[in-house]
């Protein structure tokens, strides 16, 4: 009988518990540990960002299908990993803090660390919408509270007023730029579609050295007889849309009505807002790990940031000597062959993009992005390894690095099913290999991207068919990631 | 800030956009777009299931 324990419940968690419980036998178990009482289809956080869906829309309880699964639940924090055991018993660990304070101690055979991001609003003096001054769409709570907070300000805009919209990220080394983007865009689209455009100024802040980053050095995208550079896109989008946009920016204040922030060129400006979403940066959710006899081994696990080490080339070097084959492929840790992280808990070797500082030291440059379909790619490649290793194989049997698989991507430019849009997107690889690809690191006939009512569908039926197979209902395992 | 950027876009024409939402083009783009994303996937994925 062998435990498999999974840390979090988000899409790589869920994937990796979902896959593993369906592929190992009723005699070995899987765990699933993870604050939260529900499952959150983040990506349709920004519809209810604004006002066009309710919470429930995007979030189920996760006991129920648990239990009909066969999955174990326990609702707690994951907080220290203990993978030698302690003085009284060789088998490895985990603790867990539950809401009342109480520690569970979850034994392992087998470790998936699945943790997701911790949202550091505190990296940003007044970011956030718990004692900040910025609203956020990175929990179902944080959109709700955007929602009603638009609906306030389309209130006082049918009464006249002129309001100021400020969308981006809260620092200078924020990811998910993406959602940032989404959101800014469907703002646009609403406050249309409610007949208050004309009284809304719309801006948008980034950290991108130039719009259409993304975190991922951009794209380059072959049409009209170019290979065109995705800022040209996002730009036009933006001037299309009469969304101003300030770049190259870290946001190191916020205040209730401005933010004030640095660009790569040292100079310092300021924005006033009446209605701030400002995503915050992440860092790993600070698990400890603790030796057997009881000393502190998080170093051995886990980088700086917090997220955990694994079979990537951490080397420091610079941008120039940045390969492919730097990206994790099994997503072992080097230290426990027992262990491994999926997700946005993995520590990337570097970043995608190329990394800026201004004249003042601040670093100011999108970190990797490694949210949905890569990230349930890892989880099924991980839960898969981990099944085989328990059926005798030595090493990981799955690989699933960013830089040998592509993505697809839909990301929602207003939401009507006549007259709404979506920028529909792929990228082969999603981390560029110059090796394979001198010219622009990607394959060009299979990186993509066009926006029309085609994308919004499609984003409507990914909506469905994910919430869908995340419930494990009939035929989930025949729907890809 | 970079308002003045916004006077030198690209800008699409009234036939790009009215095409964005002709639904009988959109359709076509529906399947046309399936197929791509079921190519990246398909691509993607290194045999998933355990051996």
């Amino acid at each position: 009988m062998s435990r498999v324990v999974v840390l979090g419940a988000g899409i790589s968690g869920h994937t990796a518990a979902a896959f593993a419980r369906s592929w190992l036998g009723r005699g070995d178990t899987v765990t699933v540990v993870s604050p939260r009482p529900d499952y959150n289809w983040v990506p349709s956080n920004i519809w209810v960002g604004v006002g066009l869906m309710k919470a429930e829309k995007v979030t189920f309880p996760l006991a129920p299908i648990y239990e009909r699964a066969g999955i174990e639940f326990v609702q707690a924090s994951a907080r220290e990993i203990h993978p030698e055991g302690d003085p009284d018993s060789d088998t490895p660990y985990v603790t867990a803090e539950s809401a009342d304070g109480a520690i569970t101690r979850v034994p392992y055979d087998y470790l998936i660390n699945a943790t997701g991001p911790a949202l550091r609003f505190d990296k940003t003096e007044g970011l956030g919408p718990e004692g900040g001054h910025s609203l956020s769409v990175c929990l179902p709570g944080h959109a709700v509270q955007a929602a009603a907070a638009l609906e306030e300000e389309v209130e006082r805009m049918r009464r006249g007023e002129r309001r100021r919209f400020l969308v981006g990220v809260g620092h200078g080394t924020c990811t998910c730029e993406g959602a940032a983007f989404e959101y800014i865009v469907n703002l646009e689209f609403e406050l249309r579609n409610r007949g208050v455009r004309d009284k809304a100024e719309i801006t948008w802040i980034t950290n991108e050295y130039e719009l259409g980053d993304f975190g991922m050095g951009g794209m380059h995208l072959k049409r009209g007889g170019y290979i065109t550079p995705s800022s040209i896109f996002n730009a036009s989008l933006f001037a299309e849309r009469g969304i101003d946009w300030i770049t190259r920016a870290h946001v190191g204040k916020v205040e209730p009505d401005r933010v004030l922030y640095e660009t790569l060129d040292g100079k310092q400006g300021e924005q006033e807002f009446d209605f701030a979403m400002l995503l915050p940066p992440f860092s790993g959710v600070g698990l400890k790990a603790v030796g057997r006899d009881g000393t502190d081994i998080t170093e051995r696990l886990f980088m700086p940031n917090e997220f955990m080490r694994v079979d990537a080339d951490y080397t420091p070097k610079p941008y120039e000597d940045w390969k492919a084959s730097d990206w994790p492929r099994t997503y072992q840790s080097p230290e426990y062959r027992n262990v491994f992280a999926a997700g946005i808990a993995f520590a990337p070797p570097h970043a995608i993009s190329v990394p800026r500082k201004s004249p003042n030291g601040t670093v100011i440059a999108p970190a990797p992005p490694r949210t949905g379909m890569p990230s349930a790619m890892i989880g099924k490649a991980v839960a898969s390894s981990v099944v085989d290793m328990i059926g005798g194989a030595d090493a990981p049997s799955h690989t699933a690095s960013m830089a040998e698989m592509g993505a697809a991507c839909v990301a929602s430019a207003g939401a009507n099913p006549f007259t709404g849009t979506a920028a529909s997107m792929t990228v082969f690889p999603i981390v560029p290999d110059f090796e394979r690809y001198p010219e622009y690191g990607r394959d060009a006939d299979r990186t993509f991207g066009e926006i029309g009512l085609a994308g919004h569908w499609i984003k409507i039926v990914l909506h469905h068919l994910f919430l869908y197979k995340a419930r494990l209902r009939p035929g989930w395992r025949r729907i890809p990631e | 800030m970079d308002s003045e950027h916004a006077t030198y876009a690209t800008k699409p024409t009234a036939f790009t956009k009215f095409m964005r939402t002709f639904i009988p083009w959109q359709m076509w783009r529906f399947a046309a777009i399936n197929l791509k994303m079921i190519e990246i996937i398909r691509r993607s994925h290194h045999g998933d299931s355990p051996k």
